[in-house]
């Protein structure tokens, strides 16, 4: 006891000095392992060869992603690390405390090397200076055309590039094709427009299955309703956004015959239980569990559908009156402003979009690549979501907007509201509700 | 209150009480079989089996890194927990000082704040004073959060020892500090196992403290929970949950029947007095 | 605790020795105390008083979340969040929770502490029982019920759905009013043994000559209840009142996990705005300290009028409490 009093004190003493320097937003020493070898990381500064696959001495790189991409980022730290002197250390981080964990840490310069983000927050983040530019790292990419745009358009400001596809994710509709049978369908064909979304859906739950409904989505969830109703609004050839991400235009005929399809549906009795207050967590069970007819879905969870044992068509996402498009979601990465080893930082990203890598890791393990040459490739001929995969993303667009979590994604956000007051209140005030998206984007 | 039950014949009381039990018990019974039943969307799609836990054992660091990780900031959350908290319940039960009772407020102060807030000054500051990315960091913090409770409850039982028995001892020529360390410490001990046992269980239950704080190998075992159960668009892997919330109940759950022993007997030499 | 302000310094200072004594003796009785105290107020320090200035001056900032300290802007920032509009809102939701949780936990907490306190096995097993969901984590806990109440894969739904309670399998959270109960039978589950454990505690200390003497004195059991144990349990009931009430004005977890503030923002708690304001919508760290100052000054200001109420109605008993306290 009498021992902690003094030690108390002399770090009492120290912190506080320490404080003062923090207060004056003094970020001292971070990268522990950084390399003294390591070239000092300007841009452009080694030779072509150099720029184009980066440096490879065997440096330790911190890389982020959330959550949910945890496989795919395991396969592809997994691979690289095999075959590379540099490390690479992957840390996980929960999907809601992404935007926390990594404010906090670019507050505190102790950004990873490798930062990988939900495509939609990307563009305020790279806004904030979050990312290191890359532009002519990209450019030295022979098959820099050939590279999935919307991941690289999200990270790009004014002209400089900052980021590259790390897993995409788009939305497809799929039906149960054991459903459709029973409620006589044709179990081949899934709707071509969104009138025969809704008259399959009411076909399924005419079946007054117990506990089967004709579909369902996540009521309480703006990045579901983002993720697989924007395409049919993209394909109905509306935008959602103005080009500058600064006003909401989801008050379009197309949107509403949209909303007012989905208020019908409820009125019918059609959608799923459980929907309107689905914030998301078991969005996609309930097709997984065989009592969903036809929805919008995840491309990424399929698999795993088919695997608990459903019969399951794919198809792209319909317009209102036909047409296709799909939300070009999942994650971009790029090297933080916070890295000491650009160099090798860009030795992943490079290794990461090339073809050997797109095939060998990605396509292989049933995932959709980043390049479009890609995208029919030895492993798609048997799976029928990479074919639809291919057809969908040509059309498919990621929505770019600085404020695009607060207006959408956020818990409580105007949008979702605005859904909800259309699909399950039936207010007819959607106008309005429009209006305050667009207040939140236009700040 | 032994008349509240005789007044109720026997058959009633044992209905309610039971009723009781079964109220509090089903949810976790629930979970544990859940976790080794068929789910959709988990690593056990058909029949019981273990195939959850598969899941949570192989998780990334895998799970004994994990685990270990949780005990290190355990450890070091109830050992400071107990310090100060012993030392400081017995200068405020037992002495007056300049400063008492702001320092008192103070302490019970840190109820008050929305910890939420907190994490990202103390990220900048454990920077500073090189505690960054450290367990033992993560532990003083989770430690402080005890703070409030633990000196309360140290406080309170250090006031309910009658007073002769520390005079006794310092009688006998013991220093307060011997007092404290021969005497009052075993007349505290419910009060001390039951400090501990809940800054244990806060710290090996807590993610959002370390989230903040560590990084990398250091993750404790709820944060790898936590992340373990998101999958591709929120949703949420269920059966790993589950799994998950019984390996991390399981010590707890332990810690609690073999402690029983000896915090509850301590309580019971009391109560048939009144 | 502070009750022991008021009282006598003699009293207060509890000391083994007469009460008359030296000053040089009694500055280093006060400086041995200090030396009892010093790491608590170490760690009080160095993790919370530090921190806690700069939240103070973090809320006097224009302070974006990635883009750090920008300089002063006060008072924009409080001027903001009381202009938002959830703020009210989000306040008065606050106040409802902390009412009925109060009050169950409370309750439920003292009357399990009765029925548990005697020795025999069935009460040794309810204990235990009360206690078990004590060693969840809140998260987990959350994320249990999260599971029960789900209408995919949870027995509540359907349950509810049989009951009559509501139309078809629909998950409880789905209202604001469901919402509201869903979380509160989960904080009772998780906290009411705590607190049960916390009065128990309590009651254990309460000597049984007192009841004895009053006994003989043929008091009635409700008269003792209210005159001895009661009065007897105040340290305990001020420490579980306090903890429960602040708790629960603090909620987060439980509703971040359970509804993320949904239905439509219904059940929006003050420290969720907090959270909400940090890193989800405005992410505005300088908005997001102004909202936790304003909830730490009104929780200093609960908090002292609570110990004030607690402490005032004890001085009638003053004769009975010596057993406990000084």
């Amino acid at each position: 006891m009498r021992k902690v009093h003094p030690r108390g004190r002399t770090r009492l003493v120290a912190g506080l000095a320490v404080a003062g320097i923090a207060l004056a937003g003094l970020t001292a020493c971070s990268g522990d392992d950084d390399k003294s070898a390591t070239p000092d990381p300007t841009k452009g500064g080694g030779e072509s060869a150099a720029a184009e696959i980066g440096v490879d001495d065997g440096t330790e790189l911190t890389m982020w992603t959330r959550a949910p991409l945890e496989a795919q980022a395991t396969r592809l730290v997994k691979a690289y690390n095999a075959s590379h002197k540099n490390q690479v250390k992957l840390e996980i981080i929960p999907n809601d405390d992404m935007e926390s964990k990594v404010g906090g840490a670019a507050a505190n310069g102790e950004l990873p090397d490798l930062l990988a983000g939900d495509v939609v927050r990307v563009p305020y983040w790279v806004d904030n200076g979050l990312f290191t530019e890359i532009t002519d790292e990209i450019g030295s990419l022979p098959f820099k055309d050939d590279i999935s745009s919307g991941h690289i358009d999200a990270g790009t400001v004014d002209g400089a590039m900052h980021t590259l596809p790390f897993v995409q994710d788009i939305s497809v509709m799929v039906w149960n094709k054991d459903l459709y049978r029973e409620a006589g369908l044709d179990p081949e064909a899934g709707p071509t427009t969104m009138a025969e979304f809704k008259e399959q859906a009411q076909a399924v739950a005419d079946l007054k299955k117990d506990g089967v409904s004709g579909t369902y989505y996540g009521g309480n969830c703006g990045g579901c309703l983002v993720f697989t109703w924007f395409p049919s609004i993209w394909a109905s050839g509306e935008e959602v956004l103005s080009a500058d991400g600064t006003e909401s235009l989801l008050a379009s005929d197309a949107a509403k015959e949209l909303y007012g399809i989905y208020a019908d549906l409820n009125k019918s009795g059609a959608i799923g239980a459980g929907s309107k207050e689905e914030t998301g967590a078991t969005w996609v069970a309930p097709f997984q569990g065989g009592n969903v007819g036809v929805m919008q879905y995840p491309n990424t969870v399929v698999a795993a559908a088919i695997e608990a044992g459903i019969d399951v068509g794919v198809g792209p996402i319909p317009g209102v009156d036909g047409g296709t498009s799909t939300f070009l979601g999942g994650d971009a990465m790029g090297i933080s402003k916070d890295s000491k080893n650009v160099e090798q930082a860009w030795n992943y990203l490079a290794w990461m979009v090339s073809e050997e890598t797109q095939l060998e890791v990605v396509a292989k393990a049933g995932d959709v690549v980043s390049r479009n040459s890609l995208l029919e490739n030895e492993f798609t001929k048997s799976d029928p979501v990479a074919a639809v995969a291919a057809e969908a993303i040509p059309n498919g667009r990621t929505p770019v907007a600085a404020y695009f979590a607060e207006a959408f994604n956020a818990s409580g956000s105007p949008f979702v509201t605005m859904i909800r007051n259309a699909t399950f209140e039936a207010t007819n005030t959607v106008d309005a509700d429009n209006d305050a998206v667009t207040e939140i984007l236009s700040q | 209150m032994s008349r509240l039950a005789q007044g109720l014949t026997r058959t009633p009381f044992y209905v309610l009480t039971g009723g009781l039990a079964v109220i509090f018990l089903y949810p976790i019974i629930w979970t544990a079989i859940s976790s080794v039943s068929a789910q959709p969307g988990s690593n056990q799609v058909s029949g019981f089996g273990f195939g959850n836990y598969e899941t949570v054992v192989n998780y990334q660091a895998g799970l004994w890194t994990y685990l270990g990780n949780s005990l290190v900031i355990s450890a070091t959350a109830v050992v400071v927990t107990l310090v100060a908290s012993t030392f400081g319940g017995y200068a405020f039960a037992r002495f007056s000082f300049p400063g008492k009772n702001v320092l008192f407020l103070l302490t019970l102060a840190i109820l008050m704040v929305p910890y939420a807030t907190l994490l990202i000054p103390l990220m900048t500051w454990l920077k500073a004073i090189h505690l960054n990315n450290s367990l033992i960091g993560v532990g003083l913090v989770l430690a402080v959060f005890q703070l409030p409770f633990a000196t309360f409850m140290m406080r309170i039982s250090f006031e309910a020892v009658p007073k002769e028995m520390e005079e006794a001892a310092l009688v006998d020529g013991c220093g307060s500090f011997g007092a404290l360390r021969r005497v009052l410490l075993f007349a505290v001990k419910p009060g001390l196992i039951t400090v501990g046992l809940f800054a244990f269980l806060a710290a090996w239950n807590d993610f959002m403290v370390p989230l903040f704080l560590v990084g990398g190998d250091n993750q404790p075992l709820p944060l790898a929970m936590v992340n373990m159960r998101q999958q591709v668009m929120g949703v949420i892997d269920y059966g790993a949950t589950q799994a998950g919330v019984v390996i991390l109940t399981v010590p707890c759950i332990f810690l609690f029947l073999v402690l029983q022993r000896h915090y509850v007997n301590g309580f019971m030499s009391g109560a048939l007095k009144g | 605790m502070t009750l022991t302000q008021q009282s006598p310094p003699a009293a207060a200072g509890a000391s083994s020795t007469p009460p008359r004594r030296p000053r040089k003796a009694s500055a280093k009785r006060s400086l041995r105390a200090w030396a009892y105290a010093s790491p608590t107020a170490a760690l009080v320090l160095v993790f919370f008083v530090i921190p806690v200035v700069l939240v103070f001056f973090m809320s006097g900032a224009d302070w974006p979340l990635l883009a750090g300290n920008k300089g002063v802007n006060m008072p924009d920032n409080y001027t903001d969040v009381v202009d938002h509009r959830l703020f009210w809102p989000a306040i008065w939701f606050t106040l409802k929770y902390t009412v009925i949780a109060t009050v169950l936990l409370i309750g439920l907490g003292l009357g399990l502490a009765f029925l548990v306190q005697e020795a025999s096995r069935w009460r040794a097993f309810l204990r235990t029982t009360f206690l078990l969901p004590t060693a969840l984590g809140l998260a987990s806990a959350s994320l249990l019920f999260y599971a029960m109440y789900s209408p995919q894969v949870g027995p509540i739904a359907p349950l509810l759905d049989k009951l009559g309670l509501t139309e078809g399998v629909v998950s409880p959270l789905g209202t604001p009013t469901g919402a509201l109960w869903s979380t509160v039978i989960l904080i009772v589950w998780r906290f009411a043994g705590f607190y049960m454990l916390l009065l128990l505690v309590g009651l254990q200390s309460i000597p049984g000559e007192v009841y004895e003497a009053a006994r003989i004195d043929g008091a009635s059991r409700s008269q003792m209840f209210r005159s001895i144990t009661i009065p007897l349990l105040r340290p305990s009931l001020a420490l579980s009142t306090i903890m429960c009430v602040t708790g629960s004005l603090l909620a987060f977890d439980q509703f971040y996990i359970l509804t993320k503030g949904g239905p439509d923002s219904s059940t929006m708690t003050v420290v969720q705005l907090v959270y909400n304001l940090a890193f989800e919508s405005k992410r505005d760290l300088g908005m997001a300290a102004a909202l936790s100052v304003i909830v730490l000054l009104a929780l200093v200001v609960i908090n002292v009028v609570q110990l004030r109420a607690l402490q005032g109605s004890d001085d009638g008993t003053g004769a009975k409490k010596k057993g406990v306290k000084r």
